[in-house]
């Protein structure tokens, strides 16, 4: 992901990471409908609505498909390098006692620190986005690692927050174009202090 | 019940859609704002499903409905003078997120609160977008991408809460009764986490840079209800979870980082101050300067004072927010330098905002004069100093700008007409200075009973 250099193949990877979680929620559902369900929901909206949504957008926006970044490509792998060792590190001590699946905790610290990495280093407010809902899914990563995943109505309710929140963030990204006739959030600075 | 108090304000919402008139729009808002206000009051300790209204949530939904219903008077006052044909948007957006705030404060399963605490993030970001512009936009984009990371911050937070009691449960009561049994350390981190998700949220120093940004680019009404309506609802959240850490026997940890969050983002608050050129930047440090106070109070472990503290922050600041909309339509600009004179040409549109500024700094009689007080006789002696030095710097940098607007040269280039827009003020200024002259220390203590821990 850090070192992508085209949106569409972002998007696709973000839609593919969604798919492997939703099967990771079938694997540890074990028969219990409450997990499939989540695990559907979570296909459903993050799999395929949000994907086919940031498709749509990046067309009909008619801007350059290419991740601009502060930093250079090799710069960017070895600071995500870095950030995942940083995440596996820290992320040990962030395995609570009875854990369903110890081994992903520290996977998932590392995603939301990559998904934080991506939002300061990226300059367009589309990759930003992304990297948002990099982090999220490693927020939902730790829920399924740590725990038997949160409440069924709670697990729905925070993707719907989540879509909502995309949704908005698209529409102001139209809205950043027309104004401004760029979406590089560099470029935005007008108000300081 | 508690389900019609949850959705009310989306009648208004819905009917903002269909109908585009602010006269009609106002008096539907204030309307169900004000009914909800009267429904609170009956339902207090009723339970349904994951919704419950204990005195600590029953605080702040009258207090948030009471102010709601004012804004949304005033609102069509000054939508009407500014000549603005979207008014519709602020009634439709205020709306939802009023919808959001009464979820938040009857959601007594800590996962849902988590819900419509991140909802009122995304409502308040319409609210703030309003009709858009170079300057909206970016304030925007900033709040929505800062509000929401910090947001997801803090579900990892519940997650960690939710984990360490076992998965079972997420229902605050039982919460508190399980806390015990979790792993001291560990439910430390997970708080970590948590007040620098709701932080954010609060404006917190170093977190708060949407703060400043959303509350100035938002039309007036809008950021009043920000400031006095949206920083609590994050706050709330805080004292929840400051509660749940008490009834683990953790307080202590809990208390050293509110304290100290809580000063840093007062001195810092009192810094910036100095440097606003925009009076409502200015009103927006202030905000960060009295939840820094709040957080503080909550941190002397003193939840009653925080909550009377955020009903007097509220109140003043409200009023505040709605003079300086006064100001911004006679003068045309958000610019100290801009402003002179009001006091000769308009006495009473310079007495408002010249009066809740007082207050803010925290003159007595006003009410914040009261909980300093009380917050500054509870501290423990090495934080005295550094909360007096932050005190007398806020008030400086609150009053010096006032003075140069209120009595400096300048000329009142037009004179705004409606009377909501002296009246609403008011009627929020009288009500806080008469809550300060008779503190309602014996009922705020009674609502704030949920949340005490034995130490």
């Amino acid at each position: 992901m850090v070192g992508r250099k085209s949106l569409d193949a972002l998007i696709r990877l973000y839609a593919l990471q969604n798919v492997l979680l939703g099967l990771l929620a079938f694997v540890l559902a074990e028969g219990e409908l409450h997990f499939i369900l989540a695990g559907l929901g979570l296909l459903l909206i993050k799999g395929v609505l949000i994907p086919l949504y940031l498709f749509r957008l990046l067309e009909r926006l008619g801007i350059s498909h290419e991740v601009e970044s502060y930093l250079s490509i090799p710069l960017s792998l070895l600071l995500g390098g870095l950030l995942a060792g940083v995440g596996f590190w820290v992320g040990r001590s962030f395995v609570l006692e009875g854990a369903r699946l110890p081994e992903a905790v520290p996977v998932a610290i590392g995603l939301i620190l990559l998904g934080m990495l991506f939002m300061v280093s990226r300059k367009k407010a589309v990759t930003q986005v992304l990297g948002f809902l990099a982090l999220e899914n490693g927020v939902f990563l730790l829920a399924l690692a740590e725990t038997h995943g949160l409440p069924l109505f709670i697990e729905i309710g925070v993707a719907l927050d989540a879509f909502a929140a995309v949704v908005l963030a698209g529409v102001l990204i139209f809205r950043i174009k027309e104004t401004f006739q760029h979406i590089d959030t560099a470029r935005m600075r007008e108000l300081k202090g | 019940m508690l389900y019609l108090l949850l959705l009310l304000p989306l009648l208004p919402a819905l009917y903002a859609l269909r109908e585009r008139t602010p006269a009609r729009l106002a008096s539907l808002s204030l309307g169900a704002a004000w009914f909800s206000l009267a429904l609170g009051l009956l339902a207090q300790n009723q339970a349904s499903g994951p919704l419950r209204l204990d005195g600590v949530g029953l605080f702040y939904l009258l207090l948030t409905d009471f102010i709601f219903g004012l804004v949304a008077l005033y609102a069509r006052a000054y939508f009407q003078e500014s000549q603005d044909q979207e008014a519709w948007r602020f009634f439709a957006a205020g709306n939802l997120f009023l919808f959001a705030m009464h979820g938040a404060f009857l959601a007594h399963n800590l996962g849902l609160l988590w819900i419509f605490v991140e909802g009122s993030t995304l409502a308040s970001a319409l609210l703030v977008y309003h009709k858009g512009g170079a300057r909206a936009l970016e304030a925007t984009w900033k709040y929505l991408m800062l509000g929401s990371v910090g947001i997801a911050l803090g579900l990892i937070g519940v997650i960690l809460v939710y984990a360490l009691l076992g998965g079972t449960t997420l229902d605050w009561q039982e919460a508190r009764e399980w806390a015990r049994t979790a792993s001291a350390a560990q439910l430390g981190l997970a708080f970590a986490f948590l007040l620098v998700g709701f932080g954010t949220k609060v404006g917190l120093f170093p977190l708060h840079a949407w703060l400043p940004d959303a509350h100035s680019e938002a039309p007036s009404p809008a950021s009043a209800l920000l400031s006095g309506t949206l920083l609590n609802v994050a706050f709330y959240a805080l004292l929840r979870y400051t509660a749940l850490l008490g009834s683990a026997g953790l307080f202590e940890k809990a208390a050293l980082l509110l304290q100290s969050f809580g000063l840093i983002s007062l001195l810092a608050a009192g810094l910036f101050l100095f440097a606003q050129k925009d009076f409502k930047r200015l009103l927006a440090y202030s905000s960060m300067e009295h939840m820094g106070l709040a957080v503080y109070a909550l941190g002397l472990g003193l939840p009653w004072l925080a909550m009377l503290h955020t009903l007097f922050h509220s109140l003043l600041k409200t009023a505040a927010f709605l003079g300086a909309g006064n100001l911004l339509l006679a003068y045309r600009s958000k610019l100290i330098a801009r402003v002179g004179g009001v006091y000769q040409a308009w006495p009473a549109g310079a007495w408002v905002f010249l009066l809740a500024l007082l207050g803010l700094a925290g003159l007595p009689p006003f009410g914040l004069f009261f909980a300093e007080f009380q917050a500054l006789l509870a501290s423990a002696p090495w934080a005295m100093g550094l909360y007096l030095l932050g005190l007398v710097s806020a008030f400086a940098g609150l009053l010096w700008p006032l003075s140069q607007m209120i009595y400096g040269p300048g000329t009142l280039p037009h004179r705004p007409q409606g009377q909501s827009l002296v009246l609403v003020p008011g009627v929020l200024l009288a009500v806080g200075l008469f809550l300060g002259l008779l503190p309602p220390v014996e009922l705020v203590k009674t609502w704030a009973e949920v949340l005490a821990w034995t130490r």
